[in-house]
């Protein structure tokens, strides 16, 4: 009996206690700090390929010439597509060098948008949506099922270095929800892309991992079948007659 | 006040003369005499409930009923000759000063086991160990020769 | 005007995180929020442009309850160390959350905690402690012209860093713990050794360089405990070097605490007043009156500088001069050797140039006022000499005196730039007194101004920026020898702290007198050690390189048996039966009233009357060897920081090779 009482009242007691211990959910790749590793460090040379310097010279164009430094969240962009999906300390001081701005500019930049990763990534990096439409159609179970079919965790490579999973906010497809985006960093800058997949089930997002990495490009937008972009599903189902002409007085009668 | 002789007497008789002499002196009944404090919550005890123990033996006790409200809980301490607010553990803390409901064997439960500390008394004033003595104060021993610069030696030349 | 400044001119404080008046506006704090009429929201009022008819209302329940809000969500992630914080007592937010915090806060969950940065030897830092005001970061970029800092992360993991492992290798590095308006920017050398109110602050200036830098010792006892800024605005600002703040460990060792005889074997023994005063007045009457010299170290106080000149000059000799100002200095027009613009007035030039002078290490102040100017006005900054680290865009023009006689000749392409400027600012270095060219050099540089038109009724831009503290005083004393090396013939010495003179040239059997706070490099060639107090212990006017005089004040009680300077070559004079004519501190500012009036006026800054236009034509050959380096180490100049430990450390790990 006693020890009954207590086992609920200690229940109880984890309850209030319960939401404590969580650590801070993090989105960025990394820390707010660099330390060095064999492949990223600042003595490692790093620079844009002959195509992305043209590239840089497009984007450059956009700002006035002394406002250079505009230009960093493009150039950032580029150099992570070029490096496969990450930034280097080398390469974010590759930018700094090109915009003129002392490279801690470009940290902040860096460090602040959770888009840039500054840790490796895979080829294929899938950013699973978390926000809350998505969180209530089960964006939870699909990243529990892409963690548990890659054997990662989050943010964690896989040792083929083909996939990494992340997390994503709101990337406004609420109403295909859940959906996962599809980071392809696996030809560069010239055949990167960036594609949306969405109403996925836990079982559909390991068809899409398993055929990409047979190199297919599985099709993008909504993977059900019945819907069509964001329709509703089997078709319309309400304005489906022909639309009424406006109401209007009869002008006789009266 | 019958029931307390009462059962002392059951307790002589259970245990004989020589061990309840004992044991009153081990629960501080004889210090008491001298010690009205420690007099106070013996009287205090009587007709009390015994909350909990805590590992070092200082007992919680709760009243309720005729006993003013806020003087409800109190702590009788292990050590019966010096004891101070200090010996109290942290998880009998919350309940001791009406913080929480919760007594300290619960809060135990919730004590982080990675990093989370054994209670130690305050033992400032203990002895001179613990006493923090100024940097050329007399009864410091390391800094006894301090000086406030330090010459040129000209050995050195 | 943002509304904060207009509320401040009308005498309301409104609190603040994040503003500072010398730095940009961020508003990133909110803690200065206000009300204002027809607003729906309340105003931070730092980023506020103050517009007519404004009504402000900074004391209305709505003004508090939002800054309630905003300090407890400050508080939120901030850590109750206040007890183990040496900012508690000076804290910002110890402060405000007396008036805005609540007893109690909402937050249930854990608090964040941040790595702490390595910035160096001087600063400690305590990051989790940190609000995110950002003011680091802009002092940084905006004053120390350092970019090294920045904000990185972003929401709750927000937090200063360096991103890359860095030090700080700024020279005013130290003012950031100053700025910080909470805990986690603290000084390294001051940590836990004493809280700030046990502290006695005694207003003084600063020795380290020629700029004179207004400071607050502070002091626990007979213990000097820190150092921090005074503001001045003509001078320091509130700013001051990291040399300045953190030299004070040196007034600790290596101090000569009593007056010592070489014996002779060759060991220093320790004796009474009466016998060393005895043995140098015998001495200095055996030799003759020209083999007297007599040397003023870059520490001097006026005060003592004339004791030694009048002393000397009773015994016969007339060679004193003060070590800094070259063999043959020019002390008969003043406006030849102190900064005519005046520090403040640097704000107002537009073009630079800088002749044989590195300010950063000379004179950190002199350099953060010439990047303010070119950070507010574009000021073009052109450099003669060795190639160098200024943190400002400068054009290095050349090497040697070669550049500045093209520059004259309106063969260089930085001419056209000095004749078009409207006020053309050139600064001279004070190590360019010790080349034997440099009358040649002054000529140039006085053709130069000439063509710029530098010097006009309405602006002064020829400057000189000296080294030392001692330099102004002692030229405006007079204290010029009489022949440029009375050192190789001399027979008495009398070292008064000079510890940069030519050791090596002091004839074998010449009698070295060293009178001293340190055991520097002087006393190990003295005969004879004589104990005097540093400028912490007591009260010394000194000029600095504006011709501003000022006076220390003691903050703690000297050392063992040391004795004023002035006191000892007064107590030595009547030993040496040429008794000085004065035996207080009034009499002899007297005395030196009647040389140079204007070290009586202290706190203002006395400018030169005269131009250089008075001098007469020099017909010196002007040589090709380029200029040099004159402060080699910023961190170690003079007998204290050569002392301090500290400053070891930062020369080894901050300084640039």
């Amino acid at each position: 009996m006693l020890g009954r009482l207590a086992a609920q009242r200690f229940r109880e007691i984890r309850q209030v206690f319960r939401q404590i211990p969580q650590a801070p959910r993090v989105f960025s790749t990394a820390l707010n700090y660099h330390l060095d590793t064999p492949d990223n460090n600042p003595d490692l040379p790093w620079g844009f390929t002959e195509a992305n310097k043209a590239k840089v010279k497009e984007i450059l164009s956009h700002y006035p010439s002394n406002y250079k430094q505009s230009g960093v969240i493009p150039l950032l962009d580029l150099a992570q597509q070029q490096h496969g999906g990450w930034l280097t300390v080398s390469a974010m001081n590759e930018v700094a060098r090109i915009i003129e701005v002392a490279p801690i500019r470009v940290y902040e930049v860096a460090t602040f948008y959770s888009m840039f990763n500054r840790t490796k990534v895979g080829k294929y990096h899938l950013l699973v949506c978390g926000t809350t439409p998505c969180m209530l159609r089960g964006s939870r179970d699909i990243e529990d099922a892409l963690l548990k079919h890659l054997g990662v965790k989050r943010n964690e490579v896989t040792k083929d270095g083909l996939f990494s999973v992340g997390e994503m906010e709101c990337m406004g497809c609420c109403v295909n929800a859940p959906m996962i985006t599809v980071a392809d960093y696996s030809n560069g800058s010239e055949g990167y892309a960036y594609n949306y997949y969405e109403d996925v089930t836990p079982k559909r997002v390991v068809e899409i991992v398993e055929a990409l990495r047979r190199g297919e490009k599985p099709p993008r937008g909504t993977q059900n079948p019945k819907r069509i972009n964001s329709g509703p599903e089997g078709g319309n189902t309400t304005l489906l007659g022909e639309p009424k002409a406006p109401p209007c007085r009869d002008l006789d009668a009266c | 006040m019958g029931s307390v002789v009462r059962s002392a007497v059951k307790a002589i008789k259970e245990k004989g003369f020589g061990s309840f002499l004992r044991e009153l002196r081990d629960e501080g009944y004889l210090t008491a005499l001298l010690d009205g404090n420690l007099m106070q919550t013996k009287i205090h005890n009587i007709g009390a409930t015994l909350v909990g123990v805590d590992k070092f033996g200082n007992k919680y006790y709760e009243k309720l009923g005729d006993t003013q409200y806020g003087r409800h809980r109190w702590v009788e301490y292990a050590a019966k000759d010096r004891y101070n607010a200090s010996q109290v553990p942290p998880e009998w803390h919350g309940w001791l000063h009406f913080i929480t409901d919760h007594t300290g064997d619960e809060l135990l439960l919730l004590k982080p086991t990675r990093y989370g500390l054994e209670h130690k008394e305050n033992l400032s004033g203990e002895g001179d160990q613990y006493i923090y003595h100024s940097k050329g104060h007399s009864l410091n021993p390391g800094q006894r020769d301090w000086t406030r610069y330090q010459p040129w030696q000209p050995t050195k030349a | 005007m943002t509304v904060l400044q207009a509320c401040e001119i009308a005498g309301v404080d409104i609190p603040r995180f994040c503003y500072h008046s010398r730095l940009s506006i961020a508003g990133n704090c909110r803690m200065c929020l206000v009300e204002v009429e027809k607003s729906p929201k309340p105003v931070a009022s730092c980023a506020m442009p103050a517009l007519p008819g404004m009504k402000i209302k900074t004391d209305t329940p709505l003004a508090k309850k939002a800054r309630e809000g905003v300090m407890e969500f400050l508080l939120m992630n901030h850590p109750l160390d206040c007890p183990i914080c040496d900012q508690g007592g000076e804290c910002d937010l110890q402060d405000q959350s007396m008036a805005f915090g609540s007893d109690r806060g909402r937050f249930t969950e854990t608090k964040r905690s941040v790595v702490d940065k390595n910035l160096g030897p001087l600063v400690k830092t305590v990051m989790t402690r940190c609000i995110q005001c950002t003011r680091c970061v802009r002092f940084a970029t905006e004053i120390a012209g350092v970019q090294d800092l920045g904000m990185l992360g972003r929401g709750s993991g927000e937090e200063i860093g360096t991103y890359v492992e860095r030090l700080m290798t700024s020279e005013l590095s130290g003012n950031v713990i100053d700025i910080c308006p909470v805990g986690a920017l603290t000084s390294k050398p001051f940590a836990f050794k004493a809280r700030n109110w046990e502290l006695k602050g005694t207003e003084s200036i600063d020795v380290t360089d020629a700029v004179g830098s207004n400071i607050r010792i502070d002091s626990r006892g007979p213990e000097v405990m820190r150092i921090l800024p005074r503001l001045n605005e003509d001078i320091n600002e509130e700013w001051i070097s990291d040399k300045t703040r953190f030299f004070y460990d040196g007034l600790k060792r290596q101090r000569l605490n009593d007056p010592m005889i070489r014996g002779p074997d060759g060991r220093f023994k320790a004796v009474s007043w009466r016998d060393a005063l005895a043995v140098v007045a015998e001495v200095i009457h055996q030799v003759k009156p020209s083999e007297i010299v007599g040397v003023a170290g870059k520490l001097s106080d006026a005060e003592s500088m004339m004791a030694l000149k009048d002393f000397l000059n009773k015994m016969g000799s007339n060679n004193v001069w003060c070590e800094g100002n070259g063999p043959s200095p020019n002390a008969d027009i003043r406006s030849g050797y102190i900064m005519n613009t005046s520090i403040s007035g640097l704000e107002k030039a537009d073009v630079f140039l800088l002749v044989g002078t590195q300010p950063r290490v000379e004179a950190a102040m002199v350099n953060a006022r010439i990047r303010k100017t070119v950070r507010a006005a574009q000021a073009k900054v052109g450099y003669v000499g060795p190639a160098t680290d200024l943190n400002y865009d400068h054009e290095h023009l050349g090497t040697g005196p070669q550049t500045l006689k093209e520059i004259a000749d309106g063969r260089h392409p930085f001419s056209s730039t000095l004749i078009n400027a409207k006020n053309p600012c050139i600064i001279v270095g004070a190590g360019v007194f010790e080349r034997n060219d440099k009358d040649a050099i002054f000529s140039v540089v006085e053709t130069i101004a000439e063509s710029a038109k530098a010097v006009r009724p309405d602006w002064n831009g020829l400057n000189v920026l000296l080294l030392n503290a001692a330099q102004a005083a002692a030229l405006d004393l007079g204290l010029v020898p009489e022949s440029g090396n009375s050192i190789e013939s001399s027979k008495f010495i009398y070292l008064m702290g000079a510890d940069d003179v030519n050791l090596e040239k002091i004839p074998e059997d010449a009698f070295v007198v060293y009178q001293g706070h340190h055991g520097d490099r002087g006393v190990y060639r003295a005969n004879i050690i004589l104990p005097s107090s540093a400028f912490s212990e007591k009260e010394g006017t000194y000029v600095n390189t504006e011709g501003c005089a000022q006076t220390t004040v003691p903050a703690v009680p000297t050392v063992g048996d040391a004795r004023d300077d002035w006191k000892i070559i007064r107590a030595l004079s009547e030993v040496a039966g040429a008794c000085l004519p004065y035996d207080s501190l009034t009499a002899i500012r007297s005395r030196m009233r009647t040389v140079a009036p204007n070290l009586l006026n202290t706190d203002e800054r006395q400018p030169a009357i005269f131009s250089y236009s008075l001098k007469p034509e020099s017909r010196q050959e002007m040589s090709t060897v380029p200029f040099g380096t004159a402060v080699e180490n910023f961190y170690m100049t003079d007998s204290i920081t050569r002392a301090s430990k500290v400053m070891a450390q930062c020369s080894a790990s901050l300084s640039k090779k």
